[in-house]
């Protein structure tokens, strides 16, 4: 290790004293590790099985001691909006009532359509991707 | 930079008795530890971890938060990005939250066997039982903490609000902006419900967050900017470098779609508030247009090399013909003597010279003077050849059989050197013809603009027009594929469009050939008209490009004459596109990044995330959604909630949004009730304040579970665990 690199203490020490168990020891070289950790989707998921209908509040009040407990989550995602979409020119911001049909990028004046067509494809994508909108090819 | 790491390590942890808690506030975006009862946390950091390969030793290292890049060149970081523990603010990387955790110890100053101080950790809102059990587990079992206390930060902050100062009257709603996700919970003290509503899901790389989607989209809207621009000399933009950008110069519009209106005018209100941010850039040095003395200067000097040249020729020359005239002397001398040796001698007396026979020695004469001549200049080519025209075809007139099988040999050798002379003799007379045509037609067309120099003009012009219009479209045709964005419905984009007609029927004789021979044996070859394939192919990729030679050279000749005539034309294809503008100079501006729609554009998607195509409502509608919520026991306390609203996280140091907010909750509330929007008095470490308040206080000691607790009732009795909030 370069002198630098050791005096700045960028790295993480392999052994650390208070520990009782060690990286090293836990997750030993070559083993695979990220793979089974469950997303969230898949946790909430498993959990909405054992427990109570979605809809049913998850704390409750107890009001002889003036406290308040709380159960665990069930889903607390937040719904799709009621307003209108908004739709805005993917290149410039402004507001964008077009759209091309062949690239699907949405455009506001005639002067950003001629720079649309202009694009080279893998722009578009990561214009469209930005919108979730790109087209993925897996 | 807004946020400052500190990560020092800390030398005083012997000096806290273990009873004193470590409180840890775990944030999407950054770690903060420090110890209860402080006004400000020992170690902030980034939480996230990367694990690079040394360059050198080829280990894999790990590297928690974000460091001085500069350290950072020592280590291959291509194959691991920064990765961090939370999927939308829950915890369900475990190992790399270990990581993270170690780190912080460390520079807590932890030393000795374990860690042996009560540890407040946060979470974020309805975490699920799994995380919080891992966690558990994890500060149990590898760390060995006595025992542990989960709370979620919203709660905190407004407890510590609520006992600095007392403007919130007992019932509030929190939103917590964080950078990661943004949760309001409104948030009912001393009263009944709690409603989250979590606006972060799936996929929402809110984050890997909402920072990170606005900073992505920020990126590429200026990297947009760059394509415009010749230079690519600016390195790309980090994304942490986008990060400091965006909290530097973001802020919330109070309507959007007025103030992208401003923007679209071009009105002086949109200059004002657009940010240029110039990057480092030297001029490149001005060619001045050279002075008077430079070009005469110059000239002069040509005018000497010219001139030196000239001498050597000259030298050259003078000293080829003195050795030509002593040549010459010599053999003209050694024919003197020939002629006065007797008959028999002639053998011996040559091969003292050096020459086989008389015939020789005289043709090297006629030759030797021949070319003193040539280069005194006095003789002519078409002399010449009738001189040897006259020596050499002696022997052509005369039929075969009387000649002997030497001379037929060198009558034949005077039969090809006759028709190629005389074949080149035909091509010159034709030029010369064609010369004499070009003379008389230009003279023709000299007339022509004499008598009517408007009208030639014009059909100049015509002419020239029509012939770069074929010339460009064939050029267009040619190169098809490549600027048109390929976005085929039909899938095939692929040389088969930018060929022309010619060269796709080339390509599909090539695959029939290679794939028509059936599976198994190849019988390419068998037939005759296989062969054929081989002839067409070549000759189809000859002939296109023949064809459009004609027309450039007439193109060119045009453009020529048209130069020449007409002082106001300027030819068509350097007026043309301006895409060759790699020539022109590169200015000031061009390594400008000029921020004028992004700077309220990207923290719109907070408000709208229909915006980057995440299908869910904008934060103040989901604030007046969790407020519905609410059992109807509670609607009464509606008025007193939004009298009172809260905010904090990274994400509200955006100007303009509590108004934003504030106009937002208007919207969907009933109209006329008040509305209050406040923001901490320090939004980041706030949080941290709070929970290092309350675990300094008494009831802490009995509101964590314990290791005992945990080995005996396992982590189903997390499920019901909660910290209790009770004033």
């Amino acid at each position: 290790m370069e002198r630098e690199v050791i005096e700045s203490d960028l790295v993480l020490p392999t052994h650390l004293g208070f520990k009782k168990i060690q990286m090293y020891e836990k997750y030993p070289k070559g083993q695979a590790r990220g793979r089974h950790w469950k997303h969230l989707k898949q946790i909430i998921q498993a959990e909405n099985y054992q427990n109570y209908p979605p809809d049913v509040p998850n704390c409750e009040f107890k009001s002889n001691t003036f406290s308040w407990v709380f159960s665990p989550d069930i889903n607390i995602e937040s719904p799709p909006s009621m307003h209108p979409c908004k739709r805005i020119c993917d290149i410039t911001g402004f507001e964008a009532p077009y759209y091309d049909p062949r690239t699907n990028l949405r455009y506001a004046n005639a002067e950003v359509f001629k720079a649309i067509r202009s694009l080279p494809n893998d722009y578009v994508q990561r214009y469209l991707a930005l919108r979730n909108a790109a087209v993925v090819l897996r | 930079m807004p946020f400052i790491s500190k990560i020092q390590r800390q030398t005083d942890y012997s000096r806290f008795p273990s009873s004193h808690p470590i409180v840890i506030d775990n944030g999407g975006s950054y770690f903060r530890i420090g110890w209860a009862g402080e006004a400000n946390p020992r170690v902030i950091f980034r939480n996230i971890v990367q694990r690079p390969r040394h360059k050198t030793t080829g280990e894999t290292v790990t590297i928690v938060g974000d460091h001085d890049p500069a350290l950072l060149k020592y280590f291959d970081c291509t194959r691991s990005g920064p990765r961090s523990a939370f999927d939308s603010n829950v915890v369900y990387q475990f190992e790399i939250m270990e990581y993270i955790l170690d780190f912080g110890f460390n520079r807590l100053g932890a030393d000795g066997s374990q860690i042996d101080h009560p540890v407040l950790i946060t979470e974020c809102a309805c975490n699920p039982v799994q995380s919080r059990s891992k966690m558990a587990e994890l500060l149990f079992e590898s760390y060995g903490v006595p025992s542990v206390g989960l709370h979620r930060t919203n709660k905190h902050l407004v407890l510590m609000l609520h006992s600095v100062t007392s403007i919130i009257n007992n019932v509030g709603f929190v939103i917590k902006m964080a950078l990661q996700s943004a949760q309001d919970l409104a948030q009912v003290m001393l009263s009944q419900y709690d409603f989250p509503s979590r606006m972060s899901a799936e996929g929402f790389t809110y984050g890997s967050d909402g920072n990170s989607l606005c900073v992505f989209e920020f990126s590429l809207s200026t990297e947009s900017q760059f394509m415009k621009h010749v230079a690519v000399l600016i390195s790309r933009l980090t994304w942490e470098k986008v990060e400091d950008l965006k909290m530097e110069h973001c802020y919330i519009a109070p309507d959007y779609a007025s103030e992208v209106r401003l923007f679209q005018k071009g009105a002086k209100e949109a200059e004002e508030k657009t940010r240029c941010w110039q990057l480092p850039w030297t001029p490149s040095p001005a060619l001045e247009p050279p002075s008077e003395e430079e070009i005469a200067r110059k000239a002069a000097l040509k005018e000497k090399q010219g001139q030196r040249l000239r001498e050597m020729a000259e030298a050259k020359r003078s000293s080829k013909i003195n050795e030509l005239e002593n040549e010459s002397k010599n053999l003209e001398f050694l024919l003197l003597q020939l002629r006065h040796v007797p008959e028999n001698e002639v053998p011996s007396f040559l091969s003292k010279t050096g020459y086989v026979s008389k015939q020789e020695i005289e043709s090297a004469f006629t030759k030797t003077t021949q070319s003193l001549r040539k280069y005194k200049g006095e003789l002519e080519n078409e002399e010449k050849a009738d001189l040897s025209a006259a020596e050499k075809y002696t022997l052509i007139n005369i039929p075969d059989n009387i000649l002997t099988p030497e001379q037929v040999k060198e009558k034949k050798r005077q039969l090809f050197l006759k028709t190629t002379s005389e074949g080149r003799q035909r091509a010159k007379q034709k030029r010369f013809e064609e010369d004499l045509e070009r003379e008389r037609q230009n003279k023709q067309d000299e007339e022509k603009r004499l008598e009517n120099p408007e009208l030639y003009l014009g059909q100049l012009r015509a002419k020239h027009r029509e012939l770069s219009e074929k010339v460009e479209q064939r050029k267009r045709l040619k190169t098809n594929g490549g600027h048109s964005n390929g976005n085929n419905v039909s899938g095939g984009v692929g040389r088969g469009e930018r060929l022309n007609a010619a060269q796709r029927e080339r390509m599909r004789l090539l695959t029939t050939a290679a794939f028509d021979r059936g599976k198994g044996e190849d019988t390419f070859g068998y037939k005759d008209e296989d062969w054929q394939l081989y002839k067409l192919m070549s000759k189809d990729n000859e002939d296109d490009d023949e064809g459009p030679d004609e027309d450039e050279a007439e193109l060119g000749r045009v453009s020529s004459r048209l130069r020449d005539i007409d002082p106001t034309f300027v030819s068509r294809s350097e007026a043309g596109p301006s895409e060759t503008s790699h020539l022109r100079p590169l200015t000031k501006e061009d390594f400008q990044i000029v921020l004028g729609v992004e700077r309220f554009r990207c923290p719109e998607i907070i408000f709208n995330p229909n915006l980057i195509g995440i299908d869910q409502a904008g934060l103040d509608e989901m604030a007046g959604v969790s407020i519905t919520r609410l059992p109807a026991a509670c609607q009464s306390l509606d008025e007193r909630m939004t009298n009172s609203i809260l905010m904090m996280g990274g994400n509200c140091l955006f100007p303009g949004m509590a108004e934003r907010l504030e106009a937002g909750i208007r919207m969907i509330r009933p109209c006329g009730i008040p509305i209050r929007v406040m923001g901490a008095s320090d939004p980041i470490l706030d949080a941290w304040r709070g929970a290092a308040a309350y675990a300094a206080g008494m009831q802490f000691p009995q509101q964590t579970f314990s290791k005992v607790d945990y080995y005996e009732k396992g982590e189903d009795w997390l499920r019901q665990y909660q910290l209790r909030y009770t004033f």
